[in-house]
């Protein structure tokens, strides 16, 4: 579902380039799910932005679903984002002046859903994620579990093929890590989604089926 | 789609409440501003223009000049409309107002009232132009003698109802009393119109030798069949000239041809000026009322437009600074998939949503304050006006344009950026330091500057003109009108007046150097051999032998007019002007002749005095050559008054009236009020400038404020920073204030040379002026400056002085 070949990524800092990945090659099959984990600056987040078409790769090709997406116009990488990946950030990145339920609504909306459609999808997903009490409330009216639950949420709305996540429990304690970690797993075994995710603990890096160790910008495992 | 952009639109107005409120209510004001000025202007445009026949009705100008006076007249000769209608086949119709005998006495029940607004106007008047009739025949009204066509506010005053006014009989007094019937009742003449009256009598009853194509006083209005070019037109006065007016004037003077007569650099000319140019375009002798000025509509077109720029930068502004703070919305929506064409289209909505409630908000400012600027500017402007489709369709279309250039700085900008980018944060530090946006400060403050430069300028020349040597004394100087005694009761009246305590001086003398009293303008020849070489026309004020003193003037040469001199009938004192165009030499026993008329003799003045020179005519004007004379006319009497209790003299002097006039009006005026009178559309104008000056600096500094409060907020965590290492107050306050400043300090440089450029402009239509000072753009330099930096400080203050932890935790 993934192929990453040969690629590289650098900043041109000053007058030489500093290589943040070099000559990256992955596979990540459907299905799968994968931590990637490695030293703070080794590349982890760069690595997560250019799999989710956030960033492009300087060098080397990128295969999605099997479509060659090195190339793509900003516009295709767009609709690929809207319509087969799902994001979860460690800051939750939720939209400070939606509420709990106009967050998750949003990519809904981006998709073209009519209104009983995304009233539905919501409705489900609340339900699911057993926030349907704070629907109303705004971000900075909730934990930092609760975020990052609502984060999730909105991440799997549009049904998403891929999620990645970038240290998802990274700003929460250890019991709401292990909630969030319980919900990837149910999610990636019961709705078969793949999840990519970086993480710094090793415990959390056990959930997943395959772990990916960057350093210094080269995959060393 | 578009129902999700109007929510997102309205929450964050809501979330944003104060960065919202400022950023409506600036704009609001400044749609205020506009639409005011604009209705004021669409007023000016506007007048006369209710005629049907607007486009094809004329006013006749005559321009003369003789020994070297120009005299530039709104009025022509009696017979030149009925001329130009039996010669010229393109003339429709013509007709005639004759208002030169000023204001009448009419009877209601025992009392008098003197009544200004009075004409003879000829019956077919309300054939052309268009003054509906409430009850009567206007067509037929004025075809008797001894008739009077009155609006409905004299029906209502004069008989409670228009129904009961018609059919009775008015009486009327100046110098004899004459009855005239209500035959008609009209609904009053619209306010934009270069005339109005409250009576319109028959032409038949004025006195007069018509026939003259000499003498200039009445008004005529001549109606062109549709498709004449009146330039064209114009040619034909020189047949008329030569056909009737050179047959009279050779019979007057030895004038041998119209080529000799120019050759000594005289001239006589005829033009027709359209009906809807008189409001802004004429200024002449005996105009019907004190006409508008189309410099003034320009003026104020211009600050209609700077408000408005000043209003939707604001706007434009703060919508970008405060969608910095938005950047990261951005970034997750892109995240999440969304088009670069939805977000434009969210940001465009929520700023033109802004705009249309700071519109709804302006129209509810300008319902309020109409009444209270129709009072500044004089006018009976309504709301009522922007229901016409020009104003539906501008109004309609200004949120957009507004919105859309204030949304799409943030749309385009924003929405191009790579997401991660933003949400990185790395946008921030660019948006900043915005050119484009330091730019539109400086436009704004510049704007401001010089409309405060303008409004102080203004408001000098205004009081040079209060304060100027105008060559007499007009203060306290006490005007009755003694139109309605007998003259020995008049002067038993005056002699009366002189004895109460704190009468200094007194006389008689309806000639006053303020406008609307008597002129009387005569052509005199300076050898007893009269011909159009040797012939100058001048004013020529009878006055008595107290009128010098009393008035305040100064003889500069010769002497006062004095009763030991028996043959001081034909003497006259000159003003400096005219002992100027004499030629060198003492002008003091010279000799000036004139005559009456064709066979009347020729008589000689002698020149006994030199009258320093006083204006007379508003201050735009150099002083015209004039001359007095002893006269005997008792219609008016002045005199100065040195008392601390104003108003009980005044009763006293009302008391002495009433007994010896009863049922006449006291009518009185202050010489300074007259005077101030002349320049009243110059304080209007001040007024409404100093008006709008002072919100555009209000707006500007809104917006000002705005960003500086916005601007404190995005670095609220570098500050917390700097104070934990070590920075005091001053020097925050200073880094946050600094930028500011440079940026007015810019605009003030680019402001100064405009404003000086654009008010010596202003200041070239006025014979007297003020001169512009340095200190004029220092004071305007530092009140901006102040302003700003009070402004701005304010917020900065706030910032320094706020517990750096607070703010460090919180990020
Ligand atoms: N715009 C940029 N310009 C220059 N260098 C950059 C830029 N963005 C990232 N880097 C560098 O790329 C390297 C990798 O960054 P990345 O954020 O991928 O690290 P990471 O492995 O996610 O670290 P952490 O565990 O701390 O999140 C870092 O050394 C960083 O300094
Ligand atoms: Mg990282």
């Amino acid at each position: 579902m993934i192929q990453l070949k040969k690629s590289y990524k650098y900043y041109n800092t000053g007058s030489r380039k500093a290589y943040v990945l070099s000559d990256i090659s992955l596979d990540i099959a459907a299905g799968e799910f994968v931590s990637i984990m490695g030293p703070s600056g080794s590349g982890k987040s760069t690595l997560l932005h250019i799999l989710g078409l956030l960033e492009e790769p300087n060098d080397g090709e990128y295969l999605f679903l099997g479509e060659n997406v090195s190339h793509l116009t900003e516009k295709k990488r767009t609709e690929l984002r809207r319509n087969q990946i799902g994001f979860v950030f460690q800051a939750y990145h939720l939209i400070d002046e939606l509420t709990v339920y106009e967050n998750i609504e949003t990519p809904l909306l981006y998709k073209g859903l009519n209104s009983s459609e995304r009233k539905s999808r919501v409705a489900e997903l609340l339900d699911k994620f057993n926030i349907v009490g704070r629907k109303d409330l705004f971000p900075s009216q909730l934990s930092g579990g609760q975020q990052q639950l609502v984060g999730i949420a909105r991440a799997i709305a549009g049904n998403p093929k891929v999620i990645f996540a970038d240290e998802p429990t990274g700003n929460l304690h250890s019991e709401q890590a292990t909630e969030i970690m319980e919900l990837f797993k149910k999610l990636n075994e019961q709705e078969k989604v793949t999840i990519v995710q970086v993480t710094h603990s090793e415990h959390n890096a056990t959930y997943g089926n395959r772990i990916i160790r960057l350093k210094d910008g080269l995959v060393v495992q | 789609m578009l129902k999700y952009y109007f929510k997102i639109a309205l929450r964050n107005l809501w979330l944003q409440k104060g960065f919202s409120a400022i950023n409506i209510i600036g704009l609001a004001i400044g749609l205020a501003c506009f639409i005011m000025i604009a209705l004021y202007v669409t007023d000016e445009l506007s007048y006369d223009r209710y005629n049907e026949k607007a486009d094809r009705i004329y006013r006749i100008n005559s321009d003369i000049r003789f020994g070297g006076t120009d005299l530039n007249m709104a009025v022509s000769a009696d017979p030149m409309g009925a001329t130009l209608k039996k010669d010229y086949p393109q003339v429709e119709d013509f007709t005639r107002l004759y208002a030169s005998e000023g204001s009448k006495l009419f009877k209601r029940g025992t009392q008098f009232i003197t009544e200004d607004r009075v004409t003879y106007a000829d019956s077919n008047l309300f054939n052309v132009f268009t003054f509906p009739s409430l009850i009567g025949n206007t067509k037929t009204a004025l075809n008797e003698p001894n008739t009077v066509v009155i609006n409905e506010t004299t029906a209502k005053k004069y008989f409670t109802t228009s129904e009961n006014a018609m059919g009775k009989m008015m009486e009327c007094k100046d110098d004899k009393t004459q009855l005239y019937k209500v035959t008609a009742v009209i609904k009053g003449i619209p306010k934009n119109s270069h005339f109005n009256f409250d009576f319109f009598l028959s032409m038949d009853n004025v006195e007069y030798e018509f026939g003259n194509f000499l003498s200039h006083n009445f008004h005529t209005y001549i109606l062109l069949k549709a498709g004449t070019d009146y330039k064209a037109f114009n040619k034909n006065f020189i047949q008329v000239i030569d056909k009737y007016i050179l047959p009279q004037a050779k019979q007057f003077m030895n004038i041998k041809s119209m080529e000799d007569f120019a050759k000594s650099g005289n001239k006589i000319e005829y033009s027709l000026i359209p009906l809807t140019a008189i409001h802004l375009h004429s200024e002449r002798n005996v105009e019907l009322s004190a006409n508008g000025n189309i410099q003034y509509v320009y003026i104020f077109s211009a600050v209609a437009i700077f408000i408005l720029l000043i209003a939707c930068i604001n706007f434009m502004n703060l919508s970008t600074a405060r969608s910095a703070g938005r950047a990261k919305e951005v970034g997750i929506r892109k995240v999440l998939g969304t088009e670069k064409k939805s977000l434009i289209g969210q940001f465009l909505t929520e700023s033109t949503i802004t705009v249309f409630i700071a519109l709804f908000i302006a129209v509810g400012i300008t319902w309020l304050s109409l009444s209270w600027f129709n009072n500044l500017a004089g006018k009976a402007m309504q709301l009522s006006t922007l229901l016409k489709p020009q104003y539906m369709i501008f109004l309609a279309t200004l949120p957009f344009v507004v919105g859309t250039l204030a949304g799409m700085y943030p749309a385009f900008f924003l929405s191009s950026f790579q997401p991660i980018t933003v949400l990185k944060g790395k946008i921030n530090a660019g948006f900043k330091k915005s050119t484009l946006r330091s730019s539109l400060v400086i436009f704004q403050f510049a704007a401001s500057i010089i409309l405060i430069i303008g409004t102080i300028i203004i408001y000098k020349q205004l009081n040079y003109i209060q304060t100027t040597k105008t060559g007499f004394n007009k203060d306290q100087l006490l005007v009755v009108d003694n139109a309605s005694m007998k003259t020995s009761t008049a002067e038993t009246f005056r002699n009366e007046v002189s004895k109460l305590a704190g009468v200094k001086a007194s006389s008689f003398g309806g000639f006053l150097p303020v406008s609307n009293s008597s002129r009387n303008d005569q052509t005199f020849f300076t050898d007893a051999v009269m011909s159009d070489k040797n012939g100058f026309n001048m004013q020529v004020w009878r006055v008595d032998y107290n009128y010098i003193p009393t008035l305040g003037m100064e003889i500069l040469s010769g002497r006062n007019f004095s009763e030991q001199y028996g043959s001081d009938s034909s003497a006259l004192i000159i003003n400096e002007t005219l002992a100027k165009s004499l030629g060198p030499g003492d002008p003091i026993g010279k000799a000036i002749y004139n005559s009456d008329g064709p066979d009347k003799p020729t008589r000689a003045y002698t020149i006994i005095g030199v009258v320093k020179n006083f204006n007379f005519e508003s201050l735009r004007k150099n002083v015209a050559p004039l001359c007095m004379r002893l006269g005997n006319n008792k219609w008016m009497s002045a005199y100065r008054v040195e008392s601390g209790d104003i108003k009980s003299l005044l009763a006293k002097v009302e008391d002495k009236f009433k007994a010896m006039s009863p049922g006449m009006p006291f009518n009185y005026s202050f010489l300074d009020d007259s005077f101030d009178n002349m320049y009243r559309e110059e304080q209007r104008v001040g007024k409404v400038a100093l008006t709008f000056a002072l919100l555009a600096v209000l707006i500007a500094c809104l917006g000002l404020f705005g960003l500086a409060t916005y601007m404190a907020e995005q670095r609220t965590k570098e500050i917390g920073v700097r104070k934990v290492l070590g920075a005091t107050v001053p020097n925050i306050v200073t880094m946050l204030s600094k930028d500011f400043l440079k940026l007015v300090f810019i605009a003030f440089l680019i402001a100064a040379p405009i404003a000086w450029l654009a008010m010596h402009e202003w200041l070239k239509d006025f014979a007297f002026r003020t001169n512009i000072g340095w200190w004029i753009f220092i004071i305007a330099g530092v009140v901006a400056m102040s302003i700003a930096l009070f402004t701005v400080s304010f917020q900065a203050i706030k910032a320094a002085i706020a517990n750096p932890l607070k703010s460090l935790k919180a990020d």
